[in-house]
């Protein structure tokens, strides 16, 4: 059986997964030209490179259209319902850290946790006369967080595809929930991350969509002891 | 499967609806999203079946009847008190049973005494299910937010404290933890390195040049004032929150409380039960126990079979518009909701209202009746 890898198909993410590959001794070369979106790694017959956009490996594991992907934690948890019973997140890869963050206007001098947000939440509707909005790409992460870790129910996610953290001072939302990694955009807008408001510690992960045939695939294991030999 | 026939009772259903001096009302099935998103939160969302229209309204498939049947009274405006029913489908992504299921139910709006229309609505939904299922001894759990928040009130608490427990009702988990907080001296708030400066600053403890001090900061760094909290807001909360965190529920309170979330005792008992546990505890719970008291009499003086029903003192909603009753009627020694009620007087105005509406109501969830009729053959 052939076996799909997807990795990311530009930037940065794409540089370090090649990597890594590298050092684990797949080597992975362009079919075609560079700019081809299928590869294949030298010597490894079995195996074939898909590039995809982060958020479409992550999609594409869920529905096991590939076998392996590497991607951002937070997508995968983000884009698949139940991820842990869907994939398997094989191995941390060192790289594309981003935390998922709720931040808060730093003058919010009442707020630094979230139980902290759940008594201003539960008063917002009375002195607003409407609910507390989050600007956020991230509805399930948020959800899970709020309403399943913090029992807080009353709030309105308005969704934000780019420049999440202006929302606050625009107006648009009162606080957001996006990714950050040095946290240096959250201090210029004048945004703090909340003591216990970490919803997930991000980084690109080698992920292994769950199928029955894997178990049986002696390749499977073989890519899993290379990349995890090369960390 | 997906139900694409009325359940074979609706006609007696509908006629038992009609007895009762209703008004059948039917509302649109593509409602709009907000009112659900706004009144029962985000959780909803992905628990419902949305949609957009070609303009970009977010619209879904009607996934309950009480807030259609509320924003059609509202919109019409045909004065209360009105007693409506309705009968029709519902779409929800549920883990069991079909995405498409019937609901019927009865929304009291505006009839001002609250004992006789609380008992009328659990006394209307034992009758139209036990009309369904004759022979079945049926069993309803009742909860008093009311009384739970009079508890709260009289162990003088602090208001913050009193909103954030009263907020965690019925959400048991959620209340334990929130209770294990106020025992335990370990979990004091949490504040920031600017709240250290403000008390340096001698700023916390006045208000109006912490007021002002939060004004100036936020049109400095490009906040707006009036678009999210106000500076009054922070500094009200901050005040507020600094009471949270000096406040320790002692030892005994914690027990008191606890003490009340635990009865459990059938419904006639309740009066006098919690009467003893005013009494014991010298809390002043007199206004609560009265309503509750009033309730009582008003089941029994409406005929309703008041053996079947029992009181659960930590039974509620975890939702702002529920403010006092809350029940569920189930056949004896099976677990399925086949009825479920409650009172709502905060939700009307919350649509939109321009007056205060008090109202209560119930629904039926129509396949798990179907179910219950099925095995109740089976076993005849």
């Amino acid at each position: 059986m052939t076996i799909t890898i997807a990795l990311p198909s530009k930037g940065r993410m794409k540089d370090d997964a090649s990597a890594i590959f590298e050092r684990a001794g797949m080597k992975i070369v362009a079919v075609g030209n560079d700019r081809s979106y299928r590869g294949r790694v030298e010597g490894w017959e079995d195996v074939e490179i898909a590039f995809l956009s982060a958020s479409e490996i992550s999609r594409e594991l869920g529905n096991g259209s590939i076998d392996f992907g590497v991607t951002g934690e937070d997508l995968v948890r983000e884009g698949l319902a139940n991820a842990d019973a869907r994939v398997e997140f094989c191995a941390r890869l060192g790289f594309g850290h981003a935390d998922v963050v709720v931040a808060v206007p730093e003058i919010w001098y009442d707020v630094d946790t979230m139980a902290d947000l759940g008594d201003v939440a539960a008063d917002f509707r009375a002195r607003h006369g409407r609910r507390l909005a989050i600007a956020t790409k991230y509805w399930r992460l948020t959800q899970n967080h709020f309403s399943g870790s913090h029992g807080i129910q009353l709030y309105r996610i308005v969704e934000s595809l780019g420049a999440t953290e202006g929302a606050p001072a625009s107006g648009s939302a009162d606080i957001i929930v996006d990714i950050t990694s040095t946290g240096s955009t959250l201090t210029a807008n004048h945004l703090k991350i909340l003591a216990d408001g970490v919803i997930l510690r991000s980084e690109a992960c080698l992920v292994r969509a769950r199928k029955p045939a894997h178990d049986t695939d002696p390749t499977v294991g073989r890519i899993l002891s290379a990349v995890r030999d090369a960390l | 499967m997906a139900l694409i026939n009325l359940p074979a009772f609706s006609q007696e259903l509908l006629a038992d609806f009609e007895s009762l001096g209703t008004l059948r009302v039917d509302t649109p099935v593509i409602q709009p999203a907000e009112p659900f998103l706004a009144m029962a939160g985000e959780d909803l969302r992905r628990r419902i079946f949305m949609t957009e229209s070609e303009t970009g309204e977010s619209l879904c498939l009607r996934p309950e009847f009480t807030i259609p049947v509320c924003l059609r009274h509202i919109e019409t405006a045909t004065g209360t008190p009105k007693r409506y029913a309705y009968l029709g489908e519902v779409f929800r992504q549920r883990r069991e049973g079909g995405n498409e299921f019937y609901q019927a139910g009865i929304e009291d709006l505006g009839d001002t005494d609250i004992a006789a229309s609380d008992a009328r609505a659990v006394g209307s939904a034992m009758r139209v299910v036990a009309n369904r299922l004759p022979g079945r001894r049926l069993s309803v759990t009742l909860g008093d937010q009311s009384v739970f928040e009079a508890v709260v009130g009289a162990c003088g608490l602090p208001g913050g404290w009193q909103k954030r427990l009263i907020h965690a009702f019925g959400d048991q988990k959620h209340l334990q933890k929130l209770l294990a907080e106020l025992a335990d001296p370990k979990a004091a708030g949490v504040f920031g390195p600017e709240v250290e400066r403000l008390a340096i600053n001698g700023m916390l403890d006045d208000e109006a040049l912490l007021v002002a001090h939060i004004g100036q900061t936020m049109e400095a760094t490009g906040y707006s004032t009036n678009a999210s909290r106000s500076p009054q807001d922070i500094a009200r909360r901050l005040k507020e929150k600094m009471e949270l965190a000096n406040t320790r529920l002692d030892p005994e309170t914690l027990d008191l409380v606890r003490e009340f979330l635990a009865l459990d005792m059938p419904l006639a008992d309740a009066p006098a039960a919690l009467f003893r546990f005013a009494e014991k505890t010298g809390l002043a719970l007199d206004g609560a126990l009265s309503g509750f008291d009033a309730r009582v009499a008003a089941l029994a003086a409406i005929g309703a079979d008041v053996s079947a029903i029992r009181y659960r003192a930590a039974f509620g909603r975890p939702l702002d518009y529920y403010t006092g009753l809350v029940f569920e009627v189930e056949v004896e020694g099976t677990q399925a909701v086949l009825a479920g009620g409650g009172r709502f007087d905060r939700l009307l105005t919350l649509l939109g209202a321009q007056e205060h509406i008090p109202a209560v109501g119930f629904s039926l969830w129509l396949d798990r009746i179907e179910t219950a009729i099925a095995v109740s053959r089976g076993a005849a």
